[in-house]
């Protein structure tokens, strides 16, 4: 067991020790910040039409565990699914391997480790929520229960389950980061949708990881029985009402918990340890990569030393002044043709083929609905291609070369966007093409804005952060908001905005202010190895 | 053509030095970098790398300040670093066009020139494969390779012969060299053999210091008349070593044989004085710097 704990500390340690990781904590105070709204302002997290919960301890409590449950669930999972890959890239899986330890201790040190950088966020929410309870003062006595209760209850089980989730992910789908985001999403989908469907019985409740049903269930009672009202739904997640509406407030008391709902989350936690252990009989234990690589070589170096037993010869000697001369060449073409093909080349083929698939579903599906979700999506799949463009020399060490090229800064740069804008813009061709047919300038002129938004953004979390996580994450979020139609999100211009101009303002400051981030900071970086 | 630098000064923070009021004078030919971990070989090389800047400091290379100017040497600069990586997915030729492209360079002559140098690194045969499945000697060749690309008037290896096989590492100490009448080349290596056999001049570094530079011979000269051998029971050993500094230590059977240095040899053992080596200078210099 010891030394179960020596792994889980060293990885959590290894996780949390990085400025990507600070960024996130920053990112999660000020998400955490808009969990649980006032009455009065002009969106809410948990919404049904006409009434709004008063600011109570009960309401902020269960609200902010409801919603970090929820949204940590959702994008978390991202956080933690290169656990395993991390020792794989760092050669540290091949130490592993050969020690004593078991695939069983191996993979739960790990899922203990993922769940720990997960409470690590969880708990920044709750001190931020006990905190904005008495920020935003309403006069309603404060219980700690009220927050304590519905975080240990709702959001532990939860979290605890998603990081055995990334777990199996690693080990079922290996590397396939792509492949490991669908099947989370449409796990997700189908937990949050199927279980928001079924009607209010025992196996619903043990069904509900997230215990969604079971607040909510708890919420609507509540105002149907104090407004005499017939709620049947409620929606979560952050929904702008754009102007202010009129609404009655009803004061809400928290979750009288069933033992059901109760058994439930204790039924989590053992299906959390039961996909642990299910993929410990699956787990490569670090042979995978090893045994792929080994069977290609093995085939080409038998080839190869075919042909080197009929052609070898004595390697020649090499003198600089027989070489043919070359001449300057100071273009960025080289290098636009390098990221295009490292690019093209990341990921499998299959994934290329499901671009192909959507791309010319775009010629054919409705506008809007090949704009406003097919585009997003298709864009969406670059995701790891793109996360790259600004981090790949440093994970690849090949930075002590382009640092000290020449005019790195001119060159390789503008480069990397370039090719990254390329690739999003020959993807949205369809679209655009469309959108010119219809002679809708506008729409062309914001996708190729967002072509550039969505890119630059890429550089800039990379170069800053030095990670490829951050942009990962963000970029889900946008698209999942995007697609929800969420007009904070809208960086392709797919939503309506009551000003053309403000917000193409918007997005031009956005791609200068990224693009001096990026090139300032890399400026730095360059010369301070 | 020559590398001045002068009171060079690098600082990590108030506990790091990587580099401490470093002078040294560097012309054509090839200087032998030597020094324990540490000594700040790494944190030389990458600032006339210019991918880390000075603290304080100069660097002129034929009267131009890198420091402030950096491009002026990086079109003619090759660099090999110690911990360098490769675009896994790309095959021999395409890093090269594309390192050719970082380095400013291009023209008719360059697939050729590209074919030549991974003939000359032995790399022909696998030049079409993805980097990421060659070994650690073929990457570190195709390292060498792309140093050379662009006719390079400062060559910078840090550890070069790292995951070489003995006969690559021979093939490598030749190359280098033919390339030393052309060039500045700043060879570090923890492997004092390679840097005796190739290079001109020495510099033993420690604790970011310069301990001295110098030609072989003169260096080697500090431990003139001080090397010995002898050979002792195994159980005098410990007590041999507390009074000496040892070189080397050879068992065979009951007895040692130990190569070691001092200005007074042992009287009741029988020692043999024998000819210096730079590899008993280096240890003497570091080890009487301490």
């Amino acid at each position: 067991m010891k030394y179960i704990y020596s792994i889980i500390k060293a990885d959590y340690l290894q996780r949390t020790r990085s400025y990507a990781f600070l960024v996130t904590l920053a990112i999660t105070v000020y998400v955490a910040y808009l969990f649980v709204p006032l009455p009065t302002a002009n969106y809410t997290t948990l919404s049904m039409p006409g009434y709004k919960g008063a600011f109570n301890s009960a309401w902020v409590g269960y609200v902010s565990a409801m919603m970090t449950t929820i949204m940590l669930s959702l994008y978390g999972f991202f956080l933690i699914n290169t656990g395993i890959k991390k020792d794989i890239d760092t050669e540290v899986g091949l130490i592993v391997a050969t020690t004593p330890i078991t695939n069983l201790g191996y993979l739960l040190s790990k899922m203990l480790s993922n769940f720990l950088v997960l409470l690590t966020i969880l708990g920044i929410t709750f001190v931020v929520s006990i905190a904005m309870f008495f920020v935003r003062g309403s006069g309603y006595p404060f219980i700690i229960g009220d927050f304590v209760v519905p975080y240990i209850l709702f959001a532990l089980p939860s979290l605890f389950f998603v990081s055995a989730m990334a777990i199996a992910a690693e080990v079922f789908l290996r590397d396939k980061l792509i492949l490991q985001c669908i099947a989370f999403i449409f796990f997700f989908g189908v937990v949050i949708g199927g279980t928001k469907g079924l009607p209010d019985s025992n196996t619903t409740v043990l069904m509900d990881v997230f215990g969604v049903k079971t607040l909510t269930g708890s919420i609507k009672n509540q105002v149907n029985t104090q407004y005499h009202a017939h709620i049947d739904d409620i929606s979560m997640g952050f929904i702008f009402s754009g102007h202010k509406k009129p609404y009655q407030t009803f004061v809400w008391n928290g979750v009288a918990f069933s033992n059901i709902f109760l058994l439930s989350r204790l039924l989590w936690l053992v299906c959390g340890l039961a996909v642990v252990y299910l993929s410990s009989f699956f787990f490569h234990r670090f042979d995978f990569k090893q045994a792929v690589r080994s069977k290609k070589i093995k085939n080409k170096e038998t080839d190869g030393q075919l042909k080197e037993a009929v052609v070898y010869k004595e390697p020649a000697t090499i003198s600089l002044k027989a070489l043919p001369k070359l001449v300057p060449d100071y273009g960025i073409v080289p290098f636009i043709k390098t990221e295009l093909l490292l690019l093209i080349r990341k990921g499998s083929k299959w994934l290329w083929l499901v671009i192909a698939g959507i791309w010319v579903g775009m010629i054919f599906a409705p506008l809007d609905i090949a704009y406003g979700i097919m585009l997003p999506v298709i864009w969406f799949l670059q995701v790891t291609r793109w996360s790259e463009l600004a981090t790949k020399e440093k994970t690849n060490q090949l930075h002590y070369f382009t640092y000290s090229s020449y005019k790195p800064l001119q060159r390789m740069l503008p480069a990397q966007i370039l090719a990254g804008v390329i690739v999003a813009v020959v993807l949205a061709l369809p679209i655009i093409v469309r959108c010119g047919i219809a002679q809708n300038n506008y729409a062309v002129f914001n996708i190729i804005n967002g072509a550039i938004f969505i890119v630059l953004l890429a550089i800039c979390l990379g170069i800053v952060s030095g990670g490829k996580k951050l942009y990962e994450i963000l970029f889900f979020m946008i698209t999942y908001a995007l697609v929800e139609k969420l007009f904070i999100a809208d960086y392709l211009g797919a939503v309506p905005h009551n000003s053309h101009i403000m917000y193409i303002a918007i997005i031009l400051g956005l791609n200068t202010f990224l693009a001096i981030t990026s090139f300032t900071v890399r400026n730095h970086q360059a010369r301070h190895l | 053509m020559s590398l001045v630098i002068k009171n060079l000064t690098k600082q990590y923070n108030k506990e790091k030095t990587g580099l401490s009021d470093y002078s040294i004078t560097i012309e054509k030919g090839i200087l032998g970098l030597l020094g324990p971990n540490g000594a700040g070989k790494s944190t030389l090389m990458k600032i006339i790398a210019t991918i880390s800047k000075p603290t304080r400091g100069t660097l002129f290379l034929d009267g131009q300040d890198i420091v402030n100017n950096p491009d002026y040497i990086r079109r003619i600069m090759g660099y090999l670093p110690q911990d360098f990586g490769v675009y896994p997915n790309l095959n021999a030729y395409e890093f090269l066009e594309y390192i050719a492209a970082l380095k400013g360079v291009g023209g008719a002559g360059l697939r050729k020139r590209i074919d030549m140098l991974l003939e000359g690194v032995n790399l022909t045969a696998d030049a079409k494969r993805p980097i990421g499945s060659y070994s650690g000697g073929m990457k570190q060749r195709i390292g060498i390779a792309q140093a050379l690309l662009n006719d390079p008037k400062v060559l910078i290896f840090d550890e070069p012969t790292v995951g070489l096989d003995p006969e690559e590492r021979v093939r490598f100490r030749q190359l280098i060299s033919d390339l030393a009448d052309d060039c500045i080349i700043i060879l570090s290596s923890h492997i004092v053999s390679d840097i005796e056999t190739i290079a001109d001049e020495v510099a033993i570094m420690k604790n970011g210091m310069l301990l001295d530079k110098a030609i072989q011979p003169e260096i080697i000269g500090h431990v003139d008349g001080k090397v010995f051998e002898t050979m002792l029971e195994n159980s005098d050993l410990h007590a041999f070593k507390a009074k000496h500094l040892i070189i080397n230590t050879t068992r065979q059977k009951e007895k040692t044989k130990v190569r070691y240095i001092t200005k007074t040899p042992e009287s009741e053992t029988a020692s043999t004085p024998v000819s210096a080596t730079l590899e008993d200078a280096y240890l003497f210099l570091t080890h009487n710097n301490a």
